[in-house]
């Protein structure tokens, strides 16, 4: 079964060219414009892995992640964030919401193509993810 | 005493050596030796009292010249303070002697305690005045002194300091910290150096001291610096307390990180567009012609962008550190007007939307950089256009203030209008209205340049007027002439 990964982000560009990226790479794609489309998606339909922007109109990418972690059926979906501050998340923050990775902008497709898929692997060899954001 | 008791001798002989000479001569005088003894007697003692007094009249005299000469020289001397050479008996020279040993030491002990309160006069008017230099150099500080005792009583404290510790200085001398120091911490802070004895290092800690009233209550930083002071014993005669407020210093640090963030989060964004499509393309992820196409077409823009944030970036830098090159001439804005009308119109088509212009019909010329002024007006109209929804109106008008010589140059729209609150942060730096990052693109500096345009290069002033749903009004107003209003400014 394919994996389902939910994007959040502000700039339409970027969602365009993750999109395709993750498509050519064999992924299902949805995509969300700012935090709250984003959770109702996730709800509607929990996705396998979510990357999102940090800084978005409405709700912050953290903010998202916080209210997903609140919500017991995507409580445990592992989130790659993207950012564009010029300094680091906080950890605890970081932590405490599930969030597996932080990448700063520019990225390179590649890259995040590559670290999806040792997210899901993660998640599908050991469940180690699940343990880990207990432990956290 | 030696002189004195031959004196004495000399006397007793002399009248002895007499009463025997008058006793032979009276032996010899007939009727006188048939006198009776005690007539006898009587006469010798009269005889002898008057010899005697033959003798001492003259010598009572002299003594009397002697001690009024003596007198004399010790008044001369005691007044003259100089030292005349005496001129008296030789037997009186002891007590001369004495005397004038004992008016020397007097005097001397006068010099001496002359000079003493001499002295003291100079030391006290020293004191004095570098009391009054102490204290004129406590308050011209920037920082907050205060000097306390070993007993924690204040000894000197500057109006700084009596500021923020909100106590008056006045009355607050020689009371404890306790009574005038509402501060717990600073309290705590001045018993513990003062206890620690610790002559060699300054500690300085970090504190917040909150001020004010109600809604004025705010919380001011201070790095305090605390120092004991050495008495002549080597013990602690003190605490100096130093208060430097860095309040100022922390709120510009803040925003000078809340900038680099801003600004460096605004590069990055389209940075990573291009970043990613560019790896798109050389990887041959784009299958064809139309997609790369597409991709070029979205890098260009992306670049214009990166662009654009640059150069309003640094414009907005050099006008606030005043290294902008201005080119001051006569512009005349209604020919500025009308080309920025014509500069936008294609982008208002696409949206069909329509933009006015009115000018009223006298000379709207001010003096100003042309270039800098158009970019205002380009950027208000441009804003106009972004956001306002399809088939909307934008005019832009312009006439001249008589009252205020100036002109004023206004556009209005029929667009989404501002949210009360976010009216009175629009012009700050990075500042985007959160509803309508959908709606447009733009870098958040636009208005900010704006402002800096019209009010620091041109003393002008600029505004806005909206209501949600009912469209805006921006404007801003330049004076004709420039050289009155920098004066006056």
């Amino acid at each position: 079964m394919t994996a389902k990964i939910l994007l959040v982000d502000d700039e339409a560009h970027i969602l365009q060219v993750l999109s395709l990226k993750l498509r050519n790479a064999g992924f299902d794609i949805v995509t969300a414009v700012d935090g709250e489309e984003a959770y109702e998606l996730a709800c509607q339909s929990v996705p396998d892995l979510i990357i999102t922007d940090f800084q978005m109109p409405y709700m912050t990418g953290l903010e998202l992640c916080c209210a997903l972690k609140q919500n017991e059926a995507t409580a445990e979906v592992p989130i790659i964030m993207l950012t564009a501050r010029g300094y680091a998340l906080d950890a605890d923050d970081l932590a405490s919401c599930n969030i597996k990775q932080v990448l700063s902008k520019p990225f390179s497709p590649k890259q995040i193509v590559a670290l999806v898929s040792q997210q899901l692997q993660g998640m599908t060899h050991d469940g180690g993810t699940k343990g880990h954001s207990e432990a956290a | 005493m030696k002189a004195g008791r031959t004196a004495s001798l000399v006397l007793l002989s002399v009248t002895t050596t007499f009463i025997v000479a008058l006793e032979a001569c009276l032996s010899f005088v007939k009727p006188l030796s048939a006198m009776s003894e005690t007539m006898h007697l009587v006469v010798i003692g009269a005889v002898t009292c008057a010899g005697m007094s033959l003798l001492l009249i003259p010598a009572g005299i002299a003594l009397d010249r002697s001690m009024a000469r003596l007198r004399q020289y010790v008044e001369r001397t005691t007044q003259d303070e100089s030292d005349s050479a005496y001129y008296g008996p030789r037997w009186l020279q002891p007590i001369t002697q004495s005397l004038l040993s004992a008016i020397e030491q007097f005097r001397t002990r006068e010099r001496t305690l002359r000079n003493q309160i001499r002295d003291l006069e100079i030391r006290h008017r020293v004191t004095e005045v570098e009391q009054q230099q102490i204290k004129a150099v406590l308050n011209s500080l920037s920082d907050g002194v205060i000097v306390t005792d070993p007993f924690n009583e204040i000894v000197m404290a500057n109006e700084t300091a009596a500021e923020a510790l909100q106590f008056a200085l006045d009355g607050s001398i020689h009371q404890p910290i306790e009574v005038v120091i509402g501060d717990e911490r600073i309290r705590q802070l001045i018993s513990e150096r003062r206890d620690s004895s610790n002559f060699s290092d300054h500690h300085v800690i970090d504190h917040e001291v909150a001020v004010g009233e109600g809604d004025a209550r705010h919380v001011k930083m201070y790095d305090i610096a605390l120092s004991c002071v050495e008495n002549h014993k080597k013990e602690v005669g003190g605490v100096v307390t130093i208060l430097h407020d860095r309040t100022r210093e922390r709120e510009l640090a803040q925003r000078e990180t809340d900038f680099v963030s801003k600004a460096s989060h605004e590069l990055r964004t389209p940075l990573s567009s291009i970043r990613a499509y560019v790896e798109m393309l050389v990887d041959g992820e784009a299958s064809d012609e139309k997609s790369r196409d597409e991709f070029y077409r979205i890098i260009q823009a992306e670049t214009d962008r990166l662009g654009r944030l640059i150069d309003n970036m640094l414009n907005i830098s050099r006008i606030e550190a005043g290294i902008v090159q201005i080119d001051r001439q006569q512009v005349d804005m209604k020919s500025l007007i009308k080309r920025a009308a014509e500069t936008i119109e294609p982008q208002a088509r696409e949206k069909d939307m329509t933009v006015l212009t009115k000018l009223a019909p006298v000379g709207l010329t001010v003096e100003g950089d042309p270039d800098m002024l158009y970019q205002v007006i380009l950027n208000l109209l441009s804003n106009a256009v972004k956001y306002t929804p399809e088939s909307g109106r934008v005019t832009i008008s312009a006439d001249s203030d008589n009252l205020t010589r100036s002109v004023l140059v206004s556009v209005a729209d029929t667009g989404l209008g501002i949210p009360p609150d976010a009216l009175p942060r629009l012009f700050e730096k990075f500042y985007r209205v959160e509803n309508y990052k959908r709606v447009a693109k733009g870098t958040g500096l636009g208005l900010s340049l704006c402002k800096h345009i019209v009010e620091t290069v041109h003393y002008g002033q600029i505004g806005i007027e909206s209501k949600l749903g009912m469209g805006s009004r921006f404007w801003f107003s330049v004076p004709m002439r420039y050289a009155g209003v920098q004066e006056a400014a």
